[in-house]
């Protein structure tokens, strides 16, 4: 397996922050703030912006953000914070 | 008795070569593994997401690096190419 420390936690609590190398969710996660990335919603709606900060639930801060619902822009936000149990994918808009 | 692997272990084998992730609605994710979570949240590279749609019709749609959230994931196929 790759390198966690422990087992999820009970419920309630934020995932822990385990030790991982770069290729590993919390690496990308590193990697990817401050970058352009889409985030795609469970509803399909599509969420493109400067990746400010998250958290262990990806509850995602992001800024300069244009929606798109069927690749046409819907709305554009200075500040967008979406609710992490909502996120399908975070994507990097521009190569890492 | 036979050796047994576990699931998380045939996961971890496939790191570096391509996968494809079926989720629990009518998509699909075909990359390159570069690593998962206890969640089972995924990284990929170069990967091909691949909605089918009530028609019938797929639609394809190339992303860069991605995480994918491990809760709406439901199959792993190691070693696939997309279906």
């Amino acid at each position: 397996m790759s390198d966690e420390a422990s087992p999820p936690p009970p419920d309630g609590t934020p995932p822990p922050a385990p030790t991982q190398s770069s290729g590993s969710p919390s690496g990308f996660l590193k990697a990817v703030v401050g970058k352009r990335v889409v985030v795609r919603l469970v509803s399909g709606v599509d969420y493109r912006g400067v990746l400010q900060c998250l958290d262990g639930y990806m509850n995602i801060a992001m800024e300069q953000t244009e929606e798109y619902v069927n690749g046409v822009v819907t709305n554009r936000y200075g500040d967008a914070f979406i609710r992490g149990n909502n996120v399908l994918y975070i994507s990097a808009g521009e190569p890492i | 008795m036979a050796s047994q692997i576990l699931p998380l272990e045939l996961i971890d084998r496939c790191i570096g070569s391509r996968i494809t992730v079926i989720l629990k609605n009518d998509r699909e994710f075909t990359g390159t593994l570069l690593g998962f979570d206890d969640f089972v949240n995924m990284v990929l590279e170069d990967v091909t997401e691949c909605q089918t749609l009530p028609s019938g019709e797929r639609v394809k749609n190339k992303l860069q690096t991605t995480l994918l959230n491990g809760n709406n994931i439901c199959i792993l196929l190691p070693g696939s190419d997309g279906l």
